[in-house]
């Protein structure tokens, strides 16, 4: 009888062991993974008081190139897919002027331009969003942004003050962009 | 397939199924002479034993508390990406784990002083252990972004991950103090092959409405990654030396440590046991090819900002280039070579046992050696029941289990040892061990969670320990 159990529980031991198994799993899904999140951050903010917008003869007030190597980093340029670069410009000056951004490359060629009118204080708020990638312009532009132009022109006068407080021009801008993390 | 995907495949799978150290198919298992292991004050009736080399203890445990590989790469046609989000994204929490362990015993020898209450055991085992909580907040960083999330926090103390392999030299004193208390201890040299731990990191990712601009980034980071052993084994990997290196550093070439474990039996009565066992309380002094890596500092930017008048006293200046150089000195990310003490993982075990029913045969059944000299083989009883506790402090806290076990012995040829654990991974790990003698030769074979057999890939939660022993107890 206790040679019988001895062999039933061999028995039973080799069929648990023998009886493991693996239902269908297929690793090639790995193949299909994706990770394409979406970074969002500011690039640019720029201000000027209308005191010394006032203080410029003439209607140029302010043109300036800005070293931007972010994009064209290879970490940032080889991965990114598509996305937006929004600008909010407040104008609380008593004077219209013209805002003019452009994105060069590193041979300094213009590769893309966004002009803003906007009129004096006190509706002057202009929001914007410009695609790029698949839905808008060439995602190219962004992947070869070396140097951003803010060209600011006074379309008024130079003597006007505005009656509100601490009165300025703003140029702010941010960008949300989609990066192939998994590639 | 690239190598790298596939490399990553087999962490991934690992990972997966990685488990702690918990061995409560072998604890109080006094059978097998590596029961004293994990309790050095274990009732062992053996006059001597020797492990075979590289065979006498072979243990691998491996699990995860979140998802198995089954979960992700079923053949179920939904999309692989789907699966991801469900469940590791939004079903695994940071106190989720990866992690494992493994013991190879490079020899292992046991043998009772001419005082017969006293064993004493050495020998030397090699380890690696390691453990990842899951990274939540990078994941969601890493797969989503930070869109839409303003004002979230993403934790940067969810990196908390410790490993590290070497060998561990170790001897022990087993000592039947009366008939009802028997106590232990081993004292253990660790040599470090290599180290790598990264557990109080504190700090966080957050992106706020800005003050000035459209939107405020923030980094807050106290992270500090430590290693040890670690340049050695990667310079080694490239001159194809690595099978030397590790050797060396293991054979006290690499970073020491000194630890202890204790343990203790008592016997409330001749049927009645409760034992207890404290297991690697020591750490080890990393200073031999240290480097560690820290990341300090809190900044917040809102881009590149250009205030006119004052941007226009520098025409020339590079904003871009200040921002960058600004948050480089604000947040370094810097290196040190200072040497650390990591202390060891510590275990404790517990068990009450009831044993009943006709006892085994006594060595008068036993085929013991010819060199053996009187038999020290004690009564057994033929039935065992109790249930066991386990602990083991971890970065996240400790973590415990409870087992209850059935043994059943076969007269001095077999005895079974079957479990049933509950943990944070399984309510439904069921464990079986065999231990078969035959004359002097021992061999034993323990597996874990057996109804995960049944689909190995939907295991979170494998482990099987073996080995192969000559044991004496002395002349019959």
């Amino acid at each position: 009888m206790k040679t019988k159990g001895k062999l039933l529980l061999w028995v039973l031991t080799c069929f648990s062991i023998l009886s493991s198994c693996v239902e269908e799993v297929d690793f090639n899904q790995f193949e299909n993974i994706t990770a394409n999140p979406t970074y969002e951050a500011s690039i640019l903010y720029l201000e000027a008081p209308e005191d010394v917008i006032n203080l410029v003869s003439g209607t140029s007030v302010f043109s300036q190139n800005f070293n931007f190597d972010a994009f064209s980093s290879d970490v940032f340029a080889n991965r990114v897919i598509d996305g937006e670069i929004i600008y909010v410009i407040e104008n609380t000056t008593s004077k219209e002027l013209e805002i003019t951004v452009e994105f060069l490359d590193e041979a300094d060629t213009v590769l893309d331009t966004e002009v803003f009118t906007i009129d004096p204080e006190p509706t002057a708020i202009i929001q914007r969003e410009i695609a790029y990638g698949a839905a808008g312009r060439s995602i190219e532009i962004i992947k070869s942004l070396s140097t951003i132009r803010v060209v600011a022109e006074n379309l008024g006068d130079n003597s006007s003050i505005s009656n509100l407080e601490n009165p300025i021009i703003t140029l702010k801008s941010s960008g949300k962009f989609r990066v192939e993390l998994v590639k | 397939m690239k190598f790298s995907k596939i490399l990553s495949l087999v962490g991934l799978w690992l990972c997966v199924s990685m488990h702690g150290q918990n061995k409560q198919l072998l604890y109080d298992f006094t059978d097998i002479p590596q029961s004293i292991m994990i309790n050095p004050g274990a009732t062992v009736d053996f006059k001597w034993y020797s492990g075979i080399p590289a065979l006498s203890g072979l243990s691998f445990q491996a699990g995860s508390s979140g998802v198995s590989a089954y979960d992700l790469f079923a053949n179920d046609g939904l999309d692989i990406n789907d699966k991801i989000r469900d469940r590791l994204l939004n079903g695994m929490t940071t106190r989720d784990e990866l992690s494992g362990t493994y013991q190879l015993e490079l020899f292992n020898i046991g043998f009772r002083s001419q005082d017969p209450n006293v064993f004493y055991s050495f020998g030397i085992y090699h380890e690696g252990d390691a453990i990842g909580y899951w990274f939540e907040d990078y994941a969601r960083l890493a797969i989503d972004g930070n869109i839409n999330q303003l004002n979230r926090r993403f934790d940067l103390g969810d990196l908390k991950t410790r490993g590290e392999m070497m060998n561990v030299f170790h001897f022990g004193v087993n000592k039947t103090v009366n008939r009802k208390l028997t106590v232990g201890t081993r004292a253990k040299i660790y040599a470090s092959i290599f180290d790598f731990n990264s557990t109080r990191n504190k700090g966080f990712f957050v992106t706020r409405p800005g003050q000035n601009n459209l939107l405020s980034s923030t980094f807050n980071a106290d992270m500090q990654w430590r290693t040890s052993g670690i340049n050695a084994i990667k310079d080694a990997n490239s001159e194809e030396t690595l099978g030397n290196t590790i050797f060396k550093r293991g054979f006290f070439g690499g970073n020491l440590g000194i630890g202890v474990d204790l343990g203790f039996s008592y016997k409330f009565n001749d049927q009645t046991i409760f034992t207890g066992s404290l297991l690697d309380v020591g750490f080890i002094y990393h200073s031999n090819d240290v480097e560690n890596y820290t990341l300090n500092g809190d900044v917040t930017t809102e881009g590149v900002e250009v205030i006119l008048p004052d941007a226009l006293l520098n025409p020339n200046r590079d904003f871009w280039q200040d921002l960058v150089d600004d948050i480089e000195e604000i947040v370094p990310f810097e290196n040190n070579f200072n040497s650390y003490v990591a202390f060891r993982p510590t275990k404790l075990n517990a068990s009450l046992r009831y044993n009943w029913g006709e006892q085994a045969l006594r060595a008068a059944d036993c085929d013991c050696g010819p060199n053996v000299t009187r038999s020290n083989r004690a009564t057994k009883y033929v039935n065992g029941v109790g249930g066991q506790l386990y602990m083991i402090n971890r970065p996240r806290g400790p973590q415990t289990a409870l087992t209850a076990f059935y043994m059943r012995r076969f007269g001095n040829i077999m005895a079974l040892k079957a479990t049933y654990t509950v943990d944070k991974f399984s309510y439904s790990n069921i464990g079986l061990g065999v231990n078969l003698q035959a004359g002097p030769i021992n061999l034993y074979f323990l597996a874990d969670n057996l109804l995960a057999y049944q689909n190995l890939a939907d295991s979170r939660y494998l482990s099987f320990q073996l080995g192969l022993n000559i044991i004496s107890w002395g002349k019959k």
